[in-house]
């Protein structure tokens, strides 16, 4: 569907939900390059309520018919209301919408937060080389807060099943390996001995369940020359489990954009200090290396199935096969690296 | 690489000649437009060597299995044989049932218990890691 004809028709879904609205219009709705597994709009909605002239800037997201990443519009949703007016800087989310009537795909309506950056390659250029160390307290001690967050009382649990603690690791290890089984296009010689090794060297059980974010990197957050972070994105992947998780994904190697940097900004020591004062809990030294290696295994494993997306037919958008020719070769020497074979 | 570089070729062929339309959004354009100009950078890289790059590590891997001996087990034929058709997908294909010999190979030698076994993991490793000397881009996204 071409940004002309979805314009009218998400103007009539806005309307529909703002019974007091007169003249709801959609303008300058323009798709936003990347958004592996969701399309995605910006767009300034216009309309007349108690006789007074409006606007608000959004972003709509919408399904693709098959994205990088499978997951369910409702728990990404659930996940950012849960966490918007927190210490974790969210959008605040407006509409979901999971039936197919008003835009053919499900979709979700959320306010844009504007005037800030999201792309990694910024943060080397001159004017934020300064703001390295703030934004790194910042990006681990956010994390740290998502860790430190009650699911059950935020009423999370509802729409994302909680494991048990000694649980966490063979849940998630057997969904991305299940995941590799299916999707692999070629044998993986590095991620099968790495899953090996990791079902040979459990982890000690969660300290407590957590959420995990999921996808927590450089790159799905807005950040400023200053170093703060105002908006906290892409929470497709969220789910209840061990919070160490989520701090292995920010320490594996591919998201240290070629610097032997966490997150090309400080040593991980520095990083996991920033995130246990932040989250209250201890990050065990073999606990870490097997979360950051369990993340090297997922990483592949979603490199792979965008592949096999495109491969299949299901998603012929060139931003699919981007990750996979870009970064499985990386990811698999990240593996070696954090396995000490590189 | 995976997906094939013939066929993400042909499909950004009909990409670009769907974003000469005059009536497309600019933004959607651009977006198009940029991320076709990276995976023609990468497959361009990829190209030259592609074939050498098999070659040398079916060779490699051929020679592997045929040391490892008896661990190698019902994978024994894959050591005998060689590269005669260098056509791109005979190479991958060739390689695909070498690397999935070498994953059979090494789980069966981290069973085993003796510096034999030992050393032979040692040199799947070095081999795993020259593989990944062999797929390097300078224009890999990490």
């Amino acid at each position: 569907m071409s940004s002309a004809d979805l314009a009218p028709r998400l103007a009539a879904y806005a309307a529909r939900r703002m019974p007091a609205a007169t003249g709801v219009e959609v303008r300058d709705l323009s798709r936003i390059s990347g958004g592996a597994s969701r399309q995605t709009y910006r767009f300034r909605l216009t309309w007349t309520e108690d006789g007074a002239p409006r606007e608000r800037r959004m972003i709509l997201r919408r399904d693709p018919p098959v994205s990088l990443i499978d997951t369910e519009r409702r728990v990404e949703f659930e996940a950012y209301r849960a966490f918007f007016g927190s210490k974790v800087p969210v959008p605040e989310m407006i509409w979901l919408e999971e039936g197919t009537e008003a835009l053919d795909l499900p979709f979700s309506v959320a306010a844009e937060i504007t005037g800030y950056e999201a792309a990694p390659a910024l943060l080397w250029t001159e004017a934020y080389l300064a703001a390295h160390e703030t934004l790194a307290r910042n990006k681990w001690s956010i994390l740290g807060e998502i860790a430190r967050a009650d699911p059950f009382a935020l009423g999370l649990d509802r729409v994302m099943p909680p494991p048990e603690p000694e649980g966490c690791w063979v849940r998630e290890l057997d969904m991305w390996e299940t995941v590799l089984d299916a999707d692999e296009a070629e044998p993986l010689p590095i991620a099968r001995a790495a899953i090996r090794w990791l079902r040979a060297n459990p982890p000690p059980p969660a300290q407590r369940i957590g959420v995990v974010h999921g996808d927590f990197r450089t790159g799905n957050f807005l950040y400023d020359r200053q170093g703060d972070i105002h908006g906290v994105l892409d929470w497709e992947m969220a789910h209840l489990g061990d919070p160490l998780e989520d701090l292995g994904w920010s320490l594996n190697p591919v998201w240290n954009f070629k610097r032997d940097l966490a997150g090309g900004l400080v040593p991980d020591g520095v990083a996991i200090g920033y995130w246990e004062a932040a989250s209250g809990l201890r990050a065990d030294p073999a606990a870490v290396h097997w979360w950051t290696l369990f993340n090297c295994v997922k990483g592949q494993a979603i490199w792979i199935s965008s592949a096999r997306a495109w491969i299949d037919g299901g998603n012929r958008e060139p931003i699919m096969v981007l990750p996979a020719w870009g970064m499985q070769n990386p990811q698999d020497r990240a593996i070696l690296k954090v396995m000490g074979h590189l | 690489m995976k997906p094939d570089i013939p066929a993400v070729l042909a499909e950004l062929a009909g990409l670009v000649a769907r974003n000469a339309a005059p009536d497309l959004d600019p933004a959607e354009r651009a977006g198009a437009l940029s991320l076709s100009a990276a995976l023609l950078g990468m497959a361009a890289e990829a190209w030259d060597g592609a074939a050498q790059r098999l070659v040398e590590e079916n060779r490699a891997l051929r020679a592997l299995l045929a040391d490892a001996g008896d661990y190698t087990g019902p994978d024994a034929a894959l050591a005998g044989a060689e590269d005669s058709d260098l056509t791109i997908s005979v190479l991958s294909a060739a390689n695909a049932r070498l690397r999935a010999g070498l994953i059979a190979l090494q789980a069966d030698v981290e069973a085993e218990d003796s510096p034999e076994a030992r050393a032979l993991e040692s040199r799947i490793w070095q081999e795993l890691r020259l593989s990944t000397d062999r797929r390097r881009m300078s224009s890999a996204l990490a």
